[in-house]
């Protein structure tokens, strides 16, 4: 990043192949859109881009314990990107949630129906809608620490709080999405 | 440990960020907290369960677009300055150089009004500069503009239907359609074999209705259909880009014998509409 940030944009290049799958899954688990998480995706570079001074400037890492890692600093840098231009979108489309009135797009792709096929065979298409109901600010903690393989001290980094204050959320999160995976399996069954 | 701790421990036991003696004393609460010990099992398994959550994956248009992007930011981007640096410095010098007398600071005023009007000689020469810069940026706009009908023609030829219909949802951010993109919505009205992917390139040619060509093979189109959607939104097509020349064709349409009821009736509407406008 260091490289693209004295000008070189061509390192970029480096930088999308490495990265871009990760974010745009992140994306994809916070909308549950493909097309929406690939448009978010190709924002966050562009931005990346745009704003490379300020990796420079050393506002990519000011969290303790992030300047001997440079790739936890990156991550940290790139997360807060994508988290703004996620509020961005939210806050341009007025989306109480996501993926619109908290339900995850079911999409009438080839790819969603696949999905579905197998999700189905596991009870996974419940747990994804229950994912899909969560609040936007859990799902997002779930999605960084389940998902995106995220320490509790990287998202605590990104999220500006303790690991520890991430920690307690990240176990309400998980009660919350439990408690609604289990009413919407009462659901189906009554 | 208190309940709360132990719910702290949970989270990073789920995530492998446990060490050994927090670990114990997470065991000794479970054993201790019959409440602490349910959640533990409930929420443990699904956090394992996510993990069967397939892993989704971006489609081949995205690497498509972000390389044209990095393309044309590359080669319209100069060497990157450090305007922090640069700024700073300047600061020092000019915080260095700024005379304590007031004689001297009013001689510096004066000079620099004197630098102002002559300065003023050569705005001339710095719009004519500007225009060059507007110049860049249409050129850029251009690009951007290409690239994303690159994207549009490259996603109506997908394998899967969602995929073109993607591509014809980008041909509607286009800033025009382009004759390359019109016969590609135009393929797509005749030759799709999805309907959705039909009646969204119809809706995407609105944009085109002035143009008499694609009303001809439009109303073309009609003959190919077997969809009742379909012929309805070309009938609807025809009617509101008030092609009178089509009323003719609507009404020997009308008569085709296989035709659905309400299609035919809705070619008949159509046609007394379109004998109207005459």
């Amino acid at each position: 990043m260091a490289a693209v940030a004295r000008g070189d944009l061509a390192s970029m290049s480096g930088i999308y192949e490495h990265r871009n799958r990760a974010l745009f899954r992140f994306f994809y688990r916070l909308t549950g859109r493909q097309a929406l998480a690939e448009d978010l995706t190709h924002e966050v570079f562009l931005r990346m881009i745009r704003y490379r001074h300020t990796y420079e400037r050393g506002e990519g890492a000011p969290e303790p314990g992030f300047e001997a890692r440079p790739e936890a600093a990156f991550e940290a840098w790139m997360y807060r990107i994508a988290r703004n231009a996620y509020a961005d979108f939210r806050r341009r489309s007025r989306l109480e949630t996501g993926a619109g009135d908290g339900e995850m797009e079911a999409v009438e792709s080839g790819a969603i129906s696949a999905f579905e096929s197998v999700a189905k065979q596991q009870d996974l298409a419940t747990l994804h809608r229950a994912l899909g109901r969560l609040a936007e600010d859990k799902r997002e903690l779930i999605v960084m620490a389940r998902f995106q393989g995220l320490s509790y001290e990287q998202i605590g980094g990104i999220l500006g709080c303790e690991p520890n204050t991430v920690k307690g959320r990240m176990f309400r999160a998980m009660k919350e999405v439990s408690r609604i995976y289990t009413e919407l399996l009462r659901e189906k069954a009554s | 440990m208190m309940c709360a701790n132990a719910r702290e421990s949970m989270a990073a036991s789920w995530a492998a960020e446990l060490d050994d003696a927090s670990e114990l004393q997470l065991k000794r609460h479970l054993a201790e907290c019959g409440e602490c010990a349910a959640e533990m099992r409930e929420l443990t398994a699904i956090w394992e369960r996510m993990a069967d959550l397939p892993v989704p994956e971006p489609s081949t248009a995205q690497h498509v677009r972000w390389e044209a992007a990095l393309a044309g930011l590359t080669r319209s981007a100069g060497p990157a300055r450090d305007w922090r640096r640069t700024s700073g410095n300047w600061k020092f010098t000019l915080e260095s150089l700024w005379p304590r007398r007031p004689v001297w600071q009013a001689t510096i005023a004066a000079a620099c009004l004197m630098a102002g009007l002559i300065g003023g000689a050569f705005v001339e020469t710095a719009m004519q500069k500007d225009r060059g810069d507007s110049r860049e940026i249409a050129a850029l706009r251009e690009e951007i503009a290409a690239t994303r009908e690159m994207v549009a023609l490259s996603l109506l030829g997908q394998g899967s239907a969602t995929g073109r219909l993607r591509g014809v949802d980008y041909s509607e951010r286009l800033p025009a359609l382009e004759p390359r993109m019109v016969s590609a919505l135009i393929e797509a009205v005749n030759g799709d074999p999805n309907v959705n992917v039909r009646l969204a390139a119809i809706d995407a040619l609105s944009r085109a209705e002035n143009d008499a060509a694609v009303r001809s093979s439009m109303a073309a189109s009609l003959e190919r259909q077997d969809s009742p959607m379909v012929q309805a939104a070309l009938i609807d097509y025809l009617v509101d880009s008030r092609d009178v020349s089509a009323a003719a064709r609507l009404r020997e349409f009308s008569a085709r014998p296989d035709l659905n009821d309400a299609v035919k009736q809705h070619a008949e509407i159509g046609a007394r509409r379109l004998t109207e406008y005459r």
